[in-house]
């Protein structure tokens, strides 16, 4: 079944193709795998990312200020409307309801000694009953609020009882302080990636606005230009409050200067855009104002280039190039060529040129040509994969072991890969050699098709998921399905998906089916020798 | 063991009309055997079929007993191969082709191939890939007398051989015929088949058209001479004389004669009478068979 005259003398013929493809594939490989070592691809990766985090940020940060602005303009406002008819109308009725309340406590107190939880419930019960009358008055502030807004005045009416004096203005202003308190809470924690102690600073921040706008409208009267003086205090405020933050992380006061004055300037930049969307479109509402001012890069880019933008930032350039195009592409291109011209010159070229008659006018079998020279033909691929395996191997340890983009698993994987896809691919150009007489239709089918396989999975990159969207024509990944290098997926093995091991059984079921076919026809044919 | 070579309504059709067709003979043990025919005749494939290379559509031939596609391994232990093209492995020097070449046919004693390249005058230190044709042809045939085997196919041996180098070769022809060896050797040109066989096949157009021996055609019953008179007069005279004659040319005063050989004294009896030229034996050369071979064919392919 073997014959070792035969095999030496495949190996004395081919040695030269053999050592040329292997060395030249080995040092292409390490060339890579070092080299993206060293150079570290991902920083315009990372700073990609970074802009789009501080875009986000700066997103925030106007939103902020907008938030602050406003709540400045409607504090006054509030105070403007309680000066009015209806304010008193207002005031009279929070009248009613301390007045009410007090009453009923009294009434408790009468049968004895009250307890908190009492008190509480009292509370609960007059704010519910007045909330859904306020609701009606109040419809853009949620019933919730509205309740929160009442129990307050309730709680600041027995502290202000207990120490003698209630003045229903101050209980309103108090309660309203409360409730910005709150509100600015609560939205801040609905937020992503929200904490606790922001939460409660961004609260405190709307609290001292709040408190602001008021003792502003209390000097000033109702004509002062308000406005102009929420941009003021936002800026300040802006400002001091990075500055001070920066000073507490531990920066110098010129870098903290220079941070407080950028962000004052975006701050300033949101307000006053705000502000002239309202002057300018009478129609538009705050919400779209607000919007339209706080827009960071990627919003305002169109939504596709974002997409696009976001996904290059969040490419694996490690697992695209060593994977995708040195162990799927560039790497198999040369043991393809040994392949395509080793199998062919194995059975077809000597049948064709007629030097396969000496062989055979030897007592040696078809059985064991065929036999020994495809035992040839996967000794050396194997050889070649094994030195290959080698190479990739030192070359990660050297570029930083498994600290490296791609650890000694998946390199390990890839060498497997690809033996396997050659496996096939040799596998079929045998058979081929084996049916055909002809060099020429055995070079031309096996041949052919394997490059045809090599040149549909360069069409298909462009059109595969590892190609961001910004550069994919998503069509040509039809050519993916006319490869079979597709079914070796170094995307599949970089995500520790397991998918890829079915595909690698199929790679080997293709190369033992087509050498075995090789074999047994190569023992049945005519030889014209 | 007596008939080596047997081929029995060996059949290969590679339809219209190409392939050979119902080929019969056998060789014996020590026989040279020619096989002639023109280009695309149908020689190479009846030796591929000898070789196990083609499997036949239908019939049999066998070497030793073995069944020539079945046993193809076996038959080959008897047989050494000159293929009609020479075409070697992929190797640097005919040395190491000679190696690889023993190496196969588990050959340790390089006695015989060293012999053959000085009578062939062969230097197998050359490159493969730059010697001349008939360099290539020597090597061939080194590669296949090396191994002293019983039976020798040998498709075309002279190609690309000097004539002096062809009477080398078919004087090694004769010394391997005296050490016992059969040959079954193909060819397109009569002389050195005439020279070297015993018996000659004719094939055309895939069929044998006739099996010649040699040496019933070297000692034919009749004879032919062509004799050339001095004067008219003798020519006259001659004419007159009851003699089988073939063939007249008044002008230059030629007969060509048939007769038995027991009749031989007669003629120059007669002969003694005229004065002549000359007097020539026309000999029946294989060639001259094979035409008339031939024509019958054709005849009866006519009726």
């Amino acid at each position: 079944m073997f014959s070792k005259a035969l095999f030496k003398q495949s190996m004395k013929a081919h040695w030269v193709k053999w050592v040329t493809v292997t060395v030249a594939t080995c040092v292409m490989l390490a060339i890579v795998i070092i080299v993206l070592g060293s150079l570290s691809i991902n920083d315009i990766r990372d700073s990609l990312k970074n802009i789009f985090v501080q875009a986000d940020q700066e997103s925030e940060l106007k939103e902020q200020s907008i938030d602050g602005y406003e709540l400045y303009l409607t504090t006054v406002d509030m105070y403007k409307m309680l000066d009015t008819e209806s304010g008193q109308l207002v005031l009279g009725v929070i009248n009613n309801i301390t007045n009410e309340y007090a009453g009923r406590l009294a009434e408790l107190q009468g049968q004895g000694d009250v307890t908190d939880e009492q008190v509480q419930a009292l509370r609960s019960e007059i704010a519910q009953k007045y909330t859904e009358s306020f609701a009606t008055m109040l419809p853009d502030i949620s019933s919730d609020y509205i309740n929160m807004f009442l129990m307050s005045i309730l709680t600041h009416y027995d502290e202000a009882s207990s120490s003698g004096s209630v003045d229903t203005t101050q209980l309103l202003q108090n309660a309203y302080l409360d409730l910005v308190y709150n509100m600015a809470y609560e939205t801040y924690l609905a937020k992503e990636d929200a904490t606790e102690d922001m939460a409660l600073q961004s609260a405190q921040g709307a609290k001292d606005t709040a408190q602001t706008a008021i003792s502003k409208y209390q000097e000033l009267g109702a004509d002062a230009d308000y406005s102009a003086l929420a941009l003021d205090y936002m800026n300040d405020y802006i400002y001091n409050s990075v500055y001070d933050m920066q000073i507490d992380a531990g920066l110098t006061e010129d870098e903290a200067l220079q941070y407080a004055v950028i962000t004052k300037v975006i701050s300033n930049t949101a307000i006053t855009t705000y502000q002239f969307w309202l002057s300018e479109d009478p129609d538009i509402t705050k919400e779209q104002a607000r919007l339209n001012s706080t827009q960071s890069i990627s919003d305002q880019m169109p939504e596709k280039v974002a997409e696009a933008l976001t996904e290059l930032g969040n490419m694996d350039m490690y697992g695209l190039i060593i994977g995708s195009i040195f162990y799927r592409i560039a790497g198999l291109l040369l043991p393809m060529v040994f392949v395509i011209m080793t199998a062919n010159s194995l059975l077809a070229g000597q049948v064709d040129s007629g030097s396969m008659a000496y062989v055979l006018s030897t007592p040696t079998k078809r059985r064991t040509v065929a036999v020994t020279q495809m035992v040839y033909l996967l000794a050396s691929l194997f050889a070649m994969f094994a030195l290959l395996t080698i190479v990739s191997v030192i070359a990660v340890f050297i570029s930083g072991g498994n600290n490296f983009a791609i650890n000694y698993g998946e390199i390990l994987l890839f060498n497997l890969g690809a033996f396997l896809t050659m496996f096939a691919i040799a596998g079929f150009c045998y058979m081929c050699s084996s049916i055909f007489n002809r060099t020429k239709y055995s070079l031309g089918i096996g041949g052919g098709i394997t490059i045809f396989s090599l040149v549909c999975t360069i069409l298909g990159l462009f059109g595969s998921s590892v190609v961001p969207s910004a550069m994919r024509i998503e069509p040509m990944n039809f050519f993916n399905y006319l490869s079979v290098i597709t079914l070796f997926d170094t995307t599949e093995i970089l995500n520790g998906s397991l998918d890829f091991l079915w595909k690698f059984g199929i790679l080997a079921v293709i190369g033992i089916v087509t050498f075995i076919i090789g074999v047994f026809r190569f023992d049945k044919k005519d030889l014209p020798l | 063991m007596n008939e080596i070579i047997k081929v029995e309504h060996l059949t290969k059709d590679y339809g219209e009309g190409h392939g050979i067709f119902d080929l019969n003979f056998s060789i014996k043990k020590g026989e040279v055997f020619g096989y002639v025919g023109t280009n695309g005749s149908g020689k190479t494939t009846t030796i591929r079929h000898l070789m196990g290379f083609l499997q036949p559509t239908s019939g049999t031939c066998s070497i030793m007993g073995f069944e020539c596609w079945k046993d193809a391994p076996k038959t080959k232990q008897f047989v050494s191969y000159v293929p009609g093209e020479i075409a070697f492995p992929d190797l640097r020097t005919g040395t190491e082709f000679l190696k690889a070449q023993a190496e196969l046919l588990g050959l340790k004693d390089m006695e015989r191939a060293n012999y053959l390249c000085q009578k062939l005058q062969l230097d197998t230190s050359a490159n493969l890939k730059r010697m001349s044709k008939g360099m290539k042809q020597k090597t061939a045939i080194v590669a296949a007398f090396m191994a002293d085997k019983e039976i020798l196919l040998l498709d075309e041996p002279t190609t690309g051989l000097d004539p002096l180098m062809r009477e080398t070769f078919l004087e090694l022809i004769m010394e391997e015929k005296e050490r016992g060896k059969t040959i079954f050797m193909s060819s397109h040109m009569f002389n050195e088949l005439e020279d070297t066989c015993d018996r000659v096949a004719l094939i055309h157009n895939g069929k044998i058209i006739d099996i010649a021996n040699l040496g019933d055609i070297d000692n034919m019953p009749t004879k032919t001479y062509k004799i050339e008179f001095e004067n008219k007069d003798d020519y006259a005279k001659f004419r007159r004389l009851k003699y089988e004659i073939l063939q007249v040319q008044p002008e230059y005063n030629q007969v060509v004669v048939k007769i038995d050989n027991e009749q031989i004294n007669k003629l120059l009896a007669s002969l003694a009478h005229y004065k002549m030229k000359y007097i020539a034996e026309i000999k029946y050369s294989l060639e001259e068979h094979f035409k008339e071979a031939l024509k019958k064919d054709k005849e009866k392919g006519n009726v």
